[in-house]
């Protein structure tokens, strides 16, 4: 019994029949098989973009370049306007990242601790705009940017000029906060012990410092999640900064990759380059800090 | 402004009257609320609550940028349903949900499984099958339309050699939403199996080694103990998966631009259109309703599966 238990939930180590291993052969073979279709496009990417260009249209598949080739990087980084995108992407990502913890954490607080008026009623007012994804509301948003009052040369009622269209700030307007961060800052905070915010309470804090000085340092795990989640999508938008952005000056990195792949058709060792900087530093940073994607991961289903 | 009274220089008790009341009123759950939600709250009103009622409004209008919108009924809802672009853009949406969502939600529920015990690679191996869902879709489809290249293309590569000729799959009517599928459950199996291995964590080990101990073999013990068990989770990832793919426009954009003959014309790609190729923003605000609703709809069932869940 004790044999056969450790055969089948197949702790390394233990000997047991050739029949018994099977299942765990079996399960290795599958998942091993999968992942390398899974990374196999970001491999073949790669190896793509390494490569002078007649082993890319040779007869053959060649797996491996014969050397590495790194001019395709520097004509794609030529080609694209590299370090603009970057600088565009980054400045965009860290205002939507910096502001998604900030407004998250205060709204969670709010909602977990306080007493208030009419909180039933806003926390399920909300709720209910977590299940609208924003593709839905693309024309109303759109229009809010584009009719914003007092920007880009629109006068009080938002007449006369184009308003947000074509600035970075419409980039990222609808990025400054996200229902999601609202509600996992609240649970967490609803889990954090009450009793150290009474202590300091009786010993004189007040609210905000409350806040300030015992929830935020001790928010650094539900922080990681939020900045995360925020990089994610704010690196990876898409959708949105076409809609809003026509200026090359201006365009994000996967903008900017969208039209290089418009351009140049069939140069694909420049365009697998290109793609290899817009994701890495993504990967980069998935690698380092996964435990707070996982972490977020049954609610990263409700995003949005 | 931080008159906490501990550092008044005042004793406790005998601060003037109006420093304790405007200590008090700053220190009140009603103003340090208000402080706190007014800007997020404010945001969110903008960008998610009127939104819903002004697209609404849009949808029985007639508008094109220059002119203020005008009242048309519900003209736009009957171009919709009679206009044979859009019917087939509903259509699309609803194969593309068809074809990926049950082989997606299937891969996922598979890997979860096999990943949920104590094997060696365990979370080098998670990491790997989660990589796709953190690349953007820009990019994944950069990598896909490589791959599906007519004349270099790896995948006709691998057909050659079982002996299948070379397919022109992405502007092949009969293709180009297949090879979309490939691509969507290629990047959504991830986010999909981790929601798995979460719900998999919920289930008694007792459950499945009892199972084990009456004589059922692992696949058995996975088709009839593990999947009733995760039934709830399982229509939760089948709803949310299938909202994911109405929202999936990067991959079309990228990919097929709604073609070839608008066989990948989806419903959200025909918002798109209208709204920023066309300029016929009533006639976009009429799908992104019918869309809404539907999402909407999806999501209440979710909601109620999970709830039924947590059980009474």
């Amino acid at each position: 019994m004790a044999t056969n238990s450790a055969a089948r939930s197949g702790h390394p180590g233990s000997f047991r029949p050739w029949e018994a291993r099977l299942p765990l052969l079996l399960t290795y073979v599958f998942l091993v098989i999968g992942a390398v279709l899974m990374l196999m496009p970001f491999a073949w990417m790669v190896s793509t973009s390494v490569k002078p260009d007649h082993e890319i249209f040779g007869d053959s598949i060649r797996w491996l370049p014969s050397q590495l080739d790194l001019q395709n990087y520097s004509d794609a980084f030529k080609q694209t306007n590299m370090p603009r995108l970057y600088l565009n992407t980054t400045v965009v990502t860290a205002v939507s990242v910096a502001s998604q913890v900030l407004l998250g954490s205060m709204a969670g607080y709010a909602f977990a601790r306080l007493h208030f008026r009419g909180k039933t009623l806003i926390f399920f007012a909300l709720l209910t705009t977590m299940m609208v994804p924003f593709e839905v509301l693309i024309i109303p948003v759109f229009l809010l940017i584009k009719f914003f009052p007092l920007a880009g040369g629109n006068n009080l009622l938002g007449q006369g000029g184009t308003g947000l269209i074509n600035t970075l700030g419409g980039i990222m307007f609808p990025g400054f906060v996200s229902v999601f961060g609202v509600f996992l800052f609240r649970q967490f905070y609803l889990s954090f012990p009450k009793e150290i915010e009474e202590a300091a309470i009786v010993d004189g804090c007040s609210r905000i410092g409350v806040y300030w000085r015992i929830l935020i340092p001790n928010s650094k795990p539900v922080m990681g999640t939020m900045a995360l989640f925020a990089f994610l999508w704010s690196w990876n938008d898409f959708l949105w900064p076409l809609v809003v952005v026509k200026e090359d000056s201006l365009k994000t990195i996967q903008l900017g990759l969208s039209v290089f792949d418009q351009e140049q058709g069939t140069a694909w060792a420049e365009l697998m380059a290109a793609s290899v900087m817009a994701v890495l530093p993504v990967i980069i940073l998935y690698i380092f800090l996964q435990r707070f994607l996982v972490s977020g991961g049954l609610t990263s289903g409700l995003k949005g | 402004m931080n008159p906490a009274l501990s550092k008044s220089p005042y004793p406790r008790g005998e601060a003037p009257d109006w420093r304790a009341r405007l200590y008090r009123f700053y220190n009140s759950q009603a103003f340090v609320a208000f402080l706190f939600l007014l800007v997020p709250v404010l945001l969110l009103t903008a960008l998610k609550i009127w939104p819903v009622f002004y697209n609404l409004y849009l949808s029985f209008t007639r508008y094109e940028l220059f002119e203020p919108p005008r009242f048309v009924g519900l003209k736009n809802y009957t171009y919709v349903f009679n206009n044979s672009v859009t019917r087939q853009s509903i259509i699309n949406t609803l194969l593309f949900t068809i074809e990926a969502v049950p082989i997606g939600t299937a891969l996922a529920l598979t890997i979860a499984k096999l990943l949920d015990q104590s094997i060696r690679g365990r979370v080098f191996l998670r990491t790997l099958y989660y990589l796709p869902v953190v690349s953007s879709v820009v990019v994944s489809a950069m990598i896909w339309r490589w791959i599906y290249s007519p004349q270099h293309g790896l995948l006709n590569y691998f057909l050659g050699l079982v002996g299948i000729p070379p397919q022109n799959w992405l502007n092949d009517p009969n293709l180009a939403l297949i090879s979309l599928v490939i691509v969507t459950i290629w990047g959504s199996i991830g986010s999909n199996m981790v929601i798995f291995l979460a719900g998999l964590q919920d289930i008694p080990r007792d459950v499945i080694e009892a199972a084990r101990v009456d004589g059922a073999n692992p696949l058995q013990n996975f088709l009839f103990i593990t999947v009733p068990l995760m039934r709830p989770v399982i229509l939760f990832v089948v709803v949310t998966f299938t909202i994911s793919i109405f929202r999936n426009f990067g991959l079309i954009f990228m990919l097929t631009q709604g073609g070839p003959f608008n066989r990948t014309n989806t419903m959200v790609w025909e918002v798109y259109q209208n709204v920023f190729g066309y300029l016929r923003l009533g006639r976009g605000a009429a799908i992104s309703v019918v869309m809404l609703l539907i999402v909407l709809l999806l999501t209440l069932i979710s909601f109620r599966v999970l709830r039924e869940r947590q059980g009474p």
